[in-house]
């Protein structure tokens, strides 16, 4: 415990005297202390992580706050493991991602500072083990994020992001709040552990309290239709900070549900199709209206939305499991879900740092504007183009093995003998699988919009040469393990396997007995053999192509002899057909200028698709929320005399309050 | 061992033969002699030994993709059951991984199609992702159904459903048919989905996300849908053909199956026109409501003593 205290201690101070550093050297400065940091942190975690260790120590702090408890169990340093690593990643990536915004006038000043905050909180989040103290470094995290998100703060639109995520934040921890009281009122006690008897008491009660933490942290986690702040908050931050918010911050949220989740004891069924039914629309409609984007960030800010439903999806199975009382489907489900958090964590950063090292080279959004790049950035395209077929859930990579565990718990739970959860884990089956076509129609479509064919504006033609190789590397690691994970599972599931045991509250389980684990050595010689299998064939062709004439020649057009980069499919196009099938579930906004007169000169066309939660639920809930407070308008009037006057009647209140409670 | 080989043999050479088989039919319903069963093999060679021209737009991903692809097929091919109802390579939950490497062969081709630049082979890519949205899902409700009706999580299953179930067995198995036949049209890019002689760019699919690909990486890719066609013919064969019959009977009641599909083919590709392009989601719509209907059979076949 001692080292991950240091460890955090490293991060904080590595942070805090960044602040009068040059600007130059600051991201250095921090990545070293974040380095060192992470490396105690890791210890901790890895150890107690393969030992199975629960590791606790009291801090006494002044009133009301009290005794808190830091506990480190396997769940715990499962996150641990997660938010070190991938941010010290994040950092390193910083280094290179800075770069053009230095001596700009920028607030880089504090930037790190916020973002090593950042990393303490969320260190100290899934430690905290008692309420009042947990929601202190809640909410630290949500403002340290509040700041790197408004980091180009020049933009009108990063500021209105910015507001947007700070207000969603607070509505999150809002229905924490009430939840918590509720449970601590109960117990009289703000120890999570008290918490335990109160779930056990009554049915109704837990459920009605897990709902309300489920929404608060759902929230945070981005579920559907919680979801709307996560497709605006993150094309604003910078690549780095999304990369982090998204692969690492929003899991806190699930590291909330599953804290929950691990003080009942069991689920009741309800609740349990709740989750599932919740997570199943979120990877869904996370998944199309990710097709419909046109800004490569905000597309991968819903592929977040899609695969925090895909780890719901691994929890709702394994909360099934619980309920139903059978041990094999709720581990699988359980194994799936938390080794989804991993990969989610690793291929999303990956893509938000590609999408960043695009942005900096050709400083547009829009894919439609993009093109060509591999030819330019070819060590990019591979690395983008990995974990496109990472996050599609495709072999032999680490999306695969997570999407495997929860299609083989939702096979298994037909041998629980009931038809509705036989009905219900068919179509969970068929969403999981319509999730992963619709993810291969998004990211063929990303990929080769962005970096294949032609350069579709001057921008993209313009880009001269790579990223730099700081930027490369952090990449490329994450690459490597998307890799690791997909080809060697039986690993990977050691390092789920204990974290999975806290939820099945039995840590002395025999994992290797319950659940097939010769399937995933089987799978991990069957990927090697197919990469064996692709590199002979390409061997093959490549050598009957030796001595043969090879001439290069302009793309078949069809005898037209004029064709040229415009004339290329596009992303809206490419998705056309699918989204006009899939029409109810959008609102379409044209913006079309015909071609007039007999030689046209102009003509426009632009296509907007709203999500339709937000027009629908998130929308109207604004409204209504205006129209009460616009009739508190008059307290903000703008004369001065007029706000001395609330400052004394409070104080008046306050001192009689305090003479009254003497 | 033996059996082993066998397989491997039937995946390796059987495309050329169905493929011959459909082009045969063809001929004759044309009234023409047509060309020998063989001659797709030929071609293949043909194609082998000739040089390539390669469009100064592509990049490695065009250079990669088709070897990528016939990796994919042949991979999902030892998954699958063929004359003994024994996969090369079996275990629970094979199917997901045959599915999901197909579709890291699709991911690659759609990719190295956009790699042209072309509006054509967009076009096609395009079409392509959009109709493989709706096979999945179905496919995945069927052998899901399968799974939970035989108790069997391997492909094995398929074969299982008339030795487990009773009556209720024969229409499932009927109308499993008929969702893998759809799907066979769909994936292998038959009429009335998709028409491979076809010579009209704006109405193709899937050959049109191949115009830029000659020599022999054009070969790979050609006999990479030829074999995904008879992977999906042998799960065809294999759900008709029960578990419990003897090798000898099954082996040579699943070469006839082969063979009756391939001439079926041949004569809906000589007697049907092609779907209009907007009909073609609602083609893909069949196998979905086809595959509720066997999972409604399921749970009553499982459930009826309730």
């Amino acid at each position: 415990m001692e080292y991950y205290y240091l460890g955090i201690f490293l991060i904080f101070i590595g942070g805090l005297l960044s602040i009068p550093l040059a600007e130059k050297y600051k991201a250095k400065f921090v990545s070293v202390f974040s380095g060192l940091g992470t490396f105690f942190v890791l210890i901790t975690a890895l150890n107690i992580l393969l030992k199975n260790l629960t590791i606790s120590k009291s801090v006494y702090l002044p009133e009301p706050i009290g005794k808190v408890d830091f506990i480190i169990d396997p769940l715990s340093a499962f996150f641990i493991l997660v938010i070190s690593l991938m941010t010290f990643i994040g950092t390193l990536y910083a280094i290179g991602y800075i770069k053009p915004y230095l001596n700009r006038n920028k607030v880089v000043s504090s930037h790190f500072f916020f973002l090593n905050t950042l990393i303490v909180s969320m260190l100290l989040v899934v430690t905290v083990q008692n309420v009042l103290a947990f929601l202190i470094v809640w909410e630290i995290m949500s403002l340290s994020s509040f700041f790197l998100v408004i980091f180009d703060n020049e933009k009108k639109e990063v500021i209105s992001a910015g507001i947007n995520y700070l207000i969603t934040m607070h509505i999150s921890i809002l229905f924490l709040i009430i939840g918590f009281i509720i449970l601590a009122i109960k117990s009289g006690n703000l120890d999570f552990s008290s918490f335990r008897e109160i779930f056990a008491s009554s049915n109704f009660i837990s459920n009605a309290i897990f709902i309300l933490l489920f929404i608060g942290f759902g929230i945070k986690a981005g579920f559907v239709p919680f979801h709307t702040w996560l497709p605006k908050a993150h094309p604003a931050a910078p690549s780095h900070v999304s990369g982090i918010m998204s692969g690492v911050m929003i899991k806190t949220g699930i590291y909330g549900i599953l804290r929950i989740l691990s003080l009942m004891s069991i689920p009741s069924i309800e609740i349990s199709y709740f989750v599932l039914f919740i997570s199943i629309i979120s990877a869904i409609f996370g998944v199309l209206y990710a097709i419909a984007q046109h800004d490569l960030k905000r597309l991968l800010a819903y592929h977040s939305v899609e695969n925090i439903g895909i780890i719901g999806i691994g929890i709702g199975i394994g909360m099934l499991g619980l309920a139903y009382h059978n041990t094999l489907i709720a581990l699988l489900g359980f194994l799936g879900g938390i080794l989804h958090i991993l990969n989610h964590s690793i291929f999303k950063e990956l893509l938000f740092f590609g999408a960043g090292a695009v942005y900096n080279k050709t400083h547009i959004k829009n894919i439609e504007k993009m093109g060509g790049l591999i030819k330019t950035m070819p060590y990019t395209a591979l690395l983008f183009l990995i974990g496109s077929i990472a996050i599609t859930g495709l072999p032999p990579l680490n999306g695969f093995i997570s999407e495997f565990l929860i299609y083989l718990g939702m096979l298994h739970s037909f041998e629980i003998n009931s038809p509705i959860i036989l009905i219900v884990s068919v179509f969970a089956i068929a969403s999981l699988a319509l999730v992963g076509t619709m993810a291969l129609l998004c990211f063929t479509k990303a990929f080769s919009i962005v970096f294949l064919g032609l350069p579709r504006s001057e921008k993209a033609r313009s880009v001269k040469e790579e990223v730099s190789p700081i930027m490369l590397f952090s990449m490329g690691i994450l690459a490597l393990f998307a890799f690791l994970i997909g080809i060697f599972p039986q690993y990977a599931i050691n390092l789920v396997k204990n974290p999975a045991l806290v939820l099945l509250q039995n840590q002395q389980l025999p994992v290797e007995t319950i659940i097939p684990l010769n399937i995933f050595k089987i799978i991990s010689v069957a990927c090697i053999g197919f990469i064996i299998l692709f590199i002979f064939i390409y061997a093959l062709r490549s050598f009957m192509l030796k001595d043969k004439n090879i001439y290069s020649y302009k793309t078949w057009d069809c005898g037209y002899q004029a064709g040229n980069n415009r004339m290329q499919y596009t992303a809206s196009s490419y998705a056309s057909p699918f989204l006009s099938f899939l029409k109810p579930f959008f609102i379409k906004e044209f913006n079309i200028k015909k071609p007039k007169e007999i030689f046209p000169k102009e003509a426009h066309f632009e296509l907007h698709s709203h999500d339709i939660f937000e027009y629908y639920f998130i929308h109207p809930a604004i409204k209504i929320n205006k129209r009460f407070l616009e009739r508190f308008y008059w307290i903000q009037s703008g004369s001065t005399q007029q706000y001395i006057l609330y400052g004394l009647i409070f104080l008046v209140i306050a001192l009689a309050g305090a003479i009254g409670v003497k | 061992m033996i059996e082993i080989i066998l397989n491997i043999l039937f995946l390796f050479i059987f495309p050329f033969l169905f493929i011959g088989l459909i082009n045969k039919t063809k001929a004759f319903w044309a009234g023409r002699k047509g060309a020998s069963v063989f001659q797709p093999f030929y071609d293949f060679v043909k194609l082998l030994k000739k040089g390539q021209v390669i469009s100064t737009t592509t990049s490695q991903i065009f250079a990669i993709f088709p070897s990528l692809v016939l990796a994919s097929v042949i991979f999902a091919g030892l998954l699958v059951p063929t004359f003994n109802h024994r996969a090369i390579l079996s275990f629970e939950g094979s199917f997901i991984l045959f599915a999901y490497i197909l579709a890291l062969g699709k991911f690659l081709s759609l990719a190295g199609a956009m790699d042209t630049g072309s509006s054509f082979e967009g076009m096609g890519a395009s079409r392509e992702a959009s109709f493989s949205t709706l096979v999945e899902p179905a496919f995945f409700i069927m052998i899901s159904s399968i799974i939970a009706l035989s108790g069997n999580y391997s492909f094995e299953s398929l074969s299982l459903i008339l030795p487990k179930s009773g009556e209720l067995g024969y229409l499932i198995v009927i109308l499993g048919v008929i969702v893998l036949f759809i799907m066979m049209l769909i994936e292998g890019c038959r009429v009335p989905v998709d028409d491979p002689n076809t010579h009209l760019e704006l109405t193709m699919i899937h050959e049109v996300m191949i115009l830029d690909n000659s020599g022999p990486d054009l070969a790979l890719i050609l006999y990479s849908s030829w074999m995904k066609l008879i992977i999906l013919a042998s799960l065809i064969a294999n759900i008709i053909i029960p578990a419990n019959l003897t090798i000898l009977y099954s082996a040579l009641a699943f070469i006839g199956i082969i063979s009756a599909l391939a001439i079926i083919i041949g004569t809906i590709e000589s007697t049907f026109a092609r779907l209009r392009l907007t009909h073609i989601f609602e083609f893909a719509f069949i196998m979905s409501s086809i595959s509720l209907i066997i999972l409604s059979l399921t749970v009553i076949s499982i459930y009826k003593g309730d």
